[in-house]
């Protein structure tokens, strides 16, 4: 490593972690200071708008450690940044000591936080023989483009500084994110069959019919009929809402 | 692929903030709008949407942010065809980025000073180069601002800048306000050191605002109007350098757009000063 690149290596290794790593040997402590300030501010700043709730939890004083920690420890690889939360999350599941102490549901109500950025932000685009009324059950339905199936171990959407569960639920929280056509990205909890109805559709290989048929024999439901009825309403049902965006041509 | 659009005149960062504000009624004042390719690049949705309005109406020059010429991580290939293709779907006619960098050992996010040695002028310009083979066009790097001097820099800011645009044969992004943020920062003359700079490079010109945080201390958070001496150093650009498309960057503190019109407008109106004569370097 060249002398330029050493240089370089303590002024950024300061920067991230301005406690424990001295700057290099001759640089103004004032200006050093503002880099070590305006650096990891702009970092925060970017944290704290993705996940609103996540600190309003942790209070200030816990978010400000552990976006301390995440700055010092972790190495960003994404020159996007505005994937900085996305480096946040995989630094939450990768560092089990960052986050001792810390509320059980962390990962998942940050993950939860994030994954409305990610939807509307996405580039996932329909393909471009979707039948926006095409028959439901006759055909393969075609799900929003930028859409999320999530099953979280916590009641994501219920958490606050007052509802801090100790213990995951018996049940997970199953929910769909998803951006709808006028961009607008709505999440909707969802019960297990209709996860499961879902988790089917997102295959793209099966018509309506075929998967109410399998979710009817999973059930071992005593009328095969009522479950696609029903089935066939609630498919409907999210067309409306913008889930489903029609039929597979 | 179509033609790149033909930039001039004064332009404006596109900010969020602004963008329905410049829909529902774009200044006239206003040829040309400037992104970081780092904020658009892979993004889908309502705000691609609203990029391309702007770029099917006006040129757009992409100013970048996460290159790192300067940085001791390998060049990031993948990332610069990602904005290669970015350029080619709109038709971007120009592509700068900062003497500096923003990583090391991972992304920071925020520019950081090169130390000025000989040995970086050779590693920064050999950046400069394959980035500029790799995109198939010459780009232009930008002086940048700062707030730490290196103990261990063997060149003056101005020798580092000048040996690296030769050494790399690339354009020059003059920033005015940077030069002036340093020479407070670091006790010199704004106007001598715009003077010693290779002006015939310039190919794009930014002005912006500042914070004065101590007699001697700027940060360069383009969150202000631009002070008479910025302006003062633009008119003596144009006037050595002759007229090149110059953006106000507006980047926190965001006014109603009204109130930014008057600083483009003055751009647009030092611009016509110099339009008809002959730049006095050429002179000289």
């Amino acid at each position: 490593m060249s002398l330029f690149q050493q240089y370089q290596a303590e002024f950024t290794g300061h920067i991230r972690n301005p406690k424990a790593v001295p700057p290099p040997k001759g640089v103004a402590s004032r200006g050093m200071q503002v880099y070590a300030e305006i650096v990891f501010n702009n970092m925060e700043d970017t944290l704290a708008a993705c996940f609103p709730v996540a600190k309003r939890i942790l209070g200030v004083r816990r978010w400000t450690r552990l976006v301390r920690s995440f700055f010092a420890e972790h190495r960003c690889t994404s020159p996007l940044f505005r994937q900085i939360p996305e480096e946040f999350l995989r630094y939450l599941e990768q560092a089990p000591d960052a986050m001792a102490g810390l509320p059980p549901f962390l990962y998942s109500l940050a993950h939860y936080e994030w994954i409305e950025l990610a939807l509307t932000l996405s580039d996932a685009i329909l393909p471009d023989n979707v039948q926006p009324d095409g028959d439901l059950l006759a055909g393969r339905p075609a799900l929003a483009p930028a859409l999320a199936l999530l099953s979280y171990p916590y009641p994501v959407q219920q958490l606050s500084p007052r509802f801090k569960p100790t213990q995951p639920d018996a049940e997970p929280t199953h929910i769909v994110a998803f951006r709808r056509q006028d961009d607008e990205v709505k999440f909707i909890v969802l019960n297990p069959v209709s996860a499961r109805l879902l988790g089917l559709l997102q295959t793209g290989t099966l018509t309506g019919q075929q998967v109410l048929e399998q979710i009817a024999a999973e059930m071992q439901h005593p009328d095969p009929q009522a479950v696609i009825q029903h089935g066939a309403e609630l498919l409907e049902d999210l067309r409306r809402q913008g889930v489903v965006w029609g039929v597979l041509g | 692929m179509s033609a790149r659009l033909s930039l001039s005149g004064a332009g404006l960062g596109l900010k969020r903030e602004l963008m329905s504000q410049l829909q529902a009624e774009a200044p006239s004042a206003i040829d040309f709008f400037e992104v970081a390719p780092e904020n658009w690049i892979g993004v889908g949705g309502r705000r691609s949407k609203q990029f391309a309005w702007f770029a099917e109406r006006y040129p757009i020059v992409a100013h970048g942010l996460s290159l790192s010429l300067g940085g001791p991580d390998p060049l990031d290939e993948v990332f610069l065809q990602r904005i290669k293709g970015f350029l080619d779907q709109h038709r971007i006619p120009l592509y700068t980025e900062h003497l500096s960098y923003c990583s090391a050992g991972g992304y920071l996010y925020d520019l950081l000073p090169i130390p000025f040695t000989e040995e970086a002028v050779k590693y920064v310009a050999a950046r400069i180069r394959r980035t500029q083979e790799i995109l198939e066009r010459r780009i232009a790097v930008e002086n940048a601002s700062f707030y730490a001097a290196a103990p261990i820099s063997e060149l003056s800011e101005l020798d580092f800048i000048r040996a690296v645009l030769q050494e790399a044969d690339c354009d020059l992004h003059l920033d005015v306000n940077n030069i002036y943020v340093n020479s407070v920062n670091f006790g010199f003359d704004p106007f001598e050191f715009l003077r010693g700079l290779p002006g015939e490079r310039t190919a794009y010109i930014h002005t912006a605002g500042h914070l004065r945080e101590a007699p001697d201390l700027i940060i360069d958070n383009h969150g202000d109007t631009v002070i008479d001496t910025v302006w003062d150093l633009l008119d003596e650009a144009y006037r050595l350098f002759g007229v090149a498309p110059t953006l106000l960057e507006r980047d926190l503190n965001i006014p109603p757009l009204a109130e930014l019109v008057p600083e483009i407008e003055h751009i647009a109106a030092l611009q016509r000063k110099y339009a008809a004569a002959t730049p006095a370097r050429r002179l000289a």
